[in-house]
């Protein structure tokens, strides 16, 4: 008998291969700067994470429309509920405040995953999320857009790795019609003490699959990074990134700040 | 001239080669020389464990049986053993909770010499103390989750005791198990075996033949956990377990208790009145672990239907309940030895590096680091766990006394070989060093033995 898990998975993967067709929105984000790690929410529990990031030196003119990425903060609220041992849901709110702008509402996303289960005894973490979601044309102008992201990570020792090799595409908005973009990020972490964790982030956007953009116009950015482990419930991550192509906001700080609750009737005896 | 290699010095591998020249070295044993057979004889061979018909485990066994067999000795009388190691590893027999010299007592660290693989060895032993006995591998896992205690190789011994501890009408020899595990990182990063498969004497609930007994029967219950690495709480549904010995030492004050909780390498025997017929579960409290089928099915006589499990709503289980309460009487004679537990930290991908004041096995066990004891002398161990995880501490060769638990207090008259020291807590046991040669006491958790929790007491 077919294990539910692959089934999803495959046609998960299928859906998405048909879907696919049509390239992503090349608008920087910023909303949520982390790399994914493969381990799903576990059932019966809500993480909350709010990503604050702050752009110091980026966009400083409107370009099609497009308020400027300099000096916005980004808050972002994801809500991540955990729906069995090997699948989540996650939702997410973003907002940006500007000078002249005051807060604004952004957009919002749904954000399904699987993970391969702990019973397929595999050598690395691997899961699948996919990610559909809606922004306003002023802050994007790919308004609906759809990404398909794989999750593959592996600790060994004190090192952790962690490769997303993800694919966008625009439902709405002038690069719909442009088909697959490459939006990598991976990251690589040392423990340096049981509490203190740090590693560099990468991530890019390499532009239509097949037909990259030049290295000018492809976004590039590396972030310095650290992850405090001070708590099963807590997740801290914070960091400073750098982009030294023109397409790339140019100095950007991050911070995670997550918590888990678990909202789960358990007995004492469990 | 050839210098001598300490001990601790010793590599496994090498000691595996030294091994097979110190076994031929010895004198043979006079029942060998006559040509008789051995009273114990072991082989260990490969084995595939049918747990249930979907579940098959790869592993090795005693005589072809999970557990291996259950031998009954006469305490005092002297026995016969061969063993015989069918496989391609070094191995090594270690009889937990006797008396024996450290040259048989089945650790490499000891003394023991290991049978390389395609080997055989034979002694002689004299078992004592009276009391529900195991015989286990005593050897290293490492990340390898089938090899060491993980594969389950081990089986029952009791050696008959004068008086028993309580009238009974029969005996019941139930051994828990996990199989099949796998590190995974748990919640706060660190590496954690999990278990796809449990059993009772191999097997899944509902799998195995049942226990059948008739109304009315006292049943002496000896269970063993011997996971190498989890705590196993067990309840009987529609009945009680009155604990009548722990780790096969009859307990001063006897206690009706509604579920048993055992560390690893563990015992309990307790009387159960068969006063509620019907069709019962014996199993895993927690209902997690009983899925993975950790349980038996308990069938009285004329009676049918679905076995019945009812959930208890609480885990509890305290030593204390079974100990006289002591006063905390200063004896000046009584020689004190911390021992600090704590684990460095490796990386989140790593398991800890375990330590007993500091250092981790062998280097806590040289000359300058690890206790002298006097021959004759009582001592006591103060054990204080600095880690953030439970700990099930076995010394070979004695039995100690729980003095004192976590909450302080002091007792007495409960005499064991394993206890469990909690997560930041301190307990305190007493022994008499009466057995001299090399003495291993280390944690029972194979994944912490195999990371250096582990020191050898030596006599002077």
């Amino acid at each position: 008998m077919r294990n539910p898990a692959i089934a999803f998975v495959t046609k998960a993967a299928l859906v998405a291969a048909v879907l696919l067709s049509v390239r992503v929105a090349a608008a920087q984000g910023n909303y949520e700067i982390q790399v994914y790690g493969a381990d799903t929410v576990s059932p019966k529990t809500l993480m909350t994470e709010l990503h604050s990031n702050y752009t110091i030196e980026g966009q400083k003119y409107y370009v099609n429309g497009v308020i400027p990425t300099n000096h916005q903060e980004h808050e972002t609220l994801e809500l991540t509920e955990g729906i069995n041992d090997w699948s989540e849901i996650g939702f997410y709110v973003f907002t940006s405040e500007q000078d002249g702008h005051g807060v604004q509402w952004v957009g919002d996303h749904i954000r399904p995953r699987v993970r391969a289960p702990d019973s397929w005894h595999l050598p690395v973490g691997l899961s699948l999320s996919t990610e559909i979601g809606y922004q306003r044309a002023v802050y994007s102008p790919d308004t609906w857009t759809w990404e398909i992201r794989p999750i593959i990570d592996k600790t060994a020792g004190r090192w952790y790795f962690a490769v997303n090799p993800a694919l966008e595409r625009t439902w709405h908005g002038p690069d719909v019609n442009q088909g697959l973009g490459f939006s990598p990020g991976t990251k690589v972490g040392y423990d340096f003490t049981r509490v203190v964790s740090g590693g560099l982030e990468y991530y890019a956007d390499f532009g239509r699959l097949g037909a990259f953009d030049s290295l000018h116009q492809q976004q590039q950015q590396i972030f310095v990074v650290t992850d405090l482990n001070t708590s099963p419930k807590w997740e801290i991550n914070i960091g400073v990134g750098v982009g030294p192509t023109a397409a790339t906001d140019h100095l950007i700080v991050k911070g995670i700040l997550g918590r888990r609750f678990d909202w789960g009737r358990h007995s004492a005896v469990e | 001239m050839r210098t001598p290699v300490p001990l601790s010095a010793l590599t496994r591998r090498r000691f595996t080669q030294l091994s097979g020249l110190a076994i031929g070295s010895l004198a043979l044993p006079g029942w060998v020389r006559a040509g008789t057979a051995p009273d114990v004889s072991l082989e260990i061979a490969p084995y595939t464990l049918e747990a249930s018909p979907k579940h098959h485990v790869k592993t090795v066994a005693y005589n072809g049986q999970i557990p291996g067999p259950l031998f009954r000795m006469r305490e005092g009388q002297t026995q016969s053993v061969e063993i015989r190691n069918m496989t391609s590893e070094p191995e090594i027999v270690h009889w937990h909770g006797l008396f024996l010299p450290s040259e048989i007592d089945g650790a490499m660290e000891e003394g023991t010499p290991m049978i390389a693989a395609g080997a055989s060895t034979r002694y002689t032993m004299t078992p004592k103390p009276p009391g529900f006995r195991w015989y286990h591998t005593h050897t290293t896992a490492g990340k390898n989750l089938t090899k060491a205690q993980y594969g389950g190789l081990h089986g029952l011994l009791l050696v008959e005791p004068r008086d028993n501890p309580a009238p009974y009408d029969r005996e019941v020899f139930l051994g828990l198990h996990d199989w099949r595990g796998q590190f995974l990182a748990s919640d706060d990063g660190y590496m954690n075996p999990v278990y796809d498969v449990t059993t009772i004497n191999g097997k899944m609930l509902g799998h195995g033949d049942p226990i059948r007994v008739k109304q009315g029967e006292r049943v002496l219950m000896h269970i063993l956990n011997s996971s190498a690495t989890e705590v196993h709480w067990i309840s009987f549904s529609g009945h009680s377990f009155k604990v009548v010995a722990l780790d096969g030492n009859a307990v001063p004050e006897p206690q009706p208790v509604a579920m048993l909780r055992l560390a690893p390498a563990e015992r309990v025997s307790a009387i159960v009145e068969m006063n509620n017929a019907g069709v019962w579960v014996l199993g895993e409290v927690r209902k997690h672990v009983q899925a993975t089928g950790m349980g038996i099915v308990v069938e009285y006589a004329n009676s049918t239907g679905k076995p019945v499990w009812m959930q208890p709503e609480e885990l509890v289980w305290n030593y204390r309940l079974f100990a006289k309460r002591a006063d905390a009487v200063p004896d000046p004679t009584i020689k004190t030895i911390n021992l600090l537990f704590d684990s460095k930290f490796q990386g989140h991908g790593n398991e800890e590096l375990w330590r007993i004041n500091g250092l981790p096995y062998p280097q806590n066990s040289t000359p300058e680091t690890s206790p002298l004891l006097q021959n004759g002398r009582r001592y006591r161990l103060v054990m204080k766990n600095k880690s953030m995880d439970d700990h099930p501490m076995h010394l070979h060769r004695h039995t100690f006394e729980v003095r004192r638990l976590e909450d302080g207090a002091e007792i007495a008259g409960l005499r064991k070989d394993v206890v469990l020291v909690h997560a930041g807590g301190i307990v305190e046991v007493e022994f008499v060093a009466d057995n001299p040669g090399k003495t291993l006491f280390h944690c029972h958790q194979q994944d912490h033995m195999d990371r250096g929790f582990m020191m050898v007491f030596n006599y002077a």
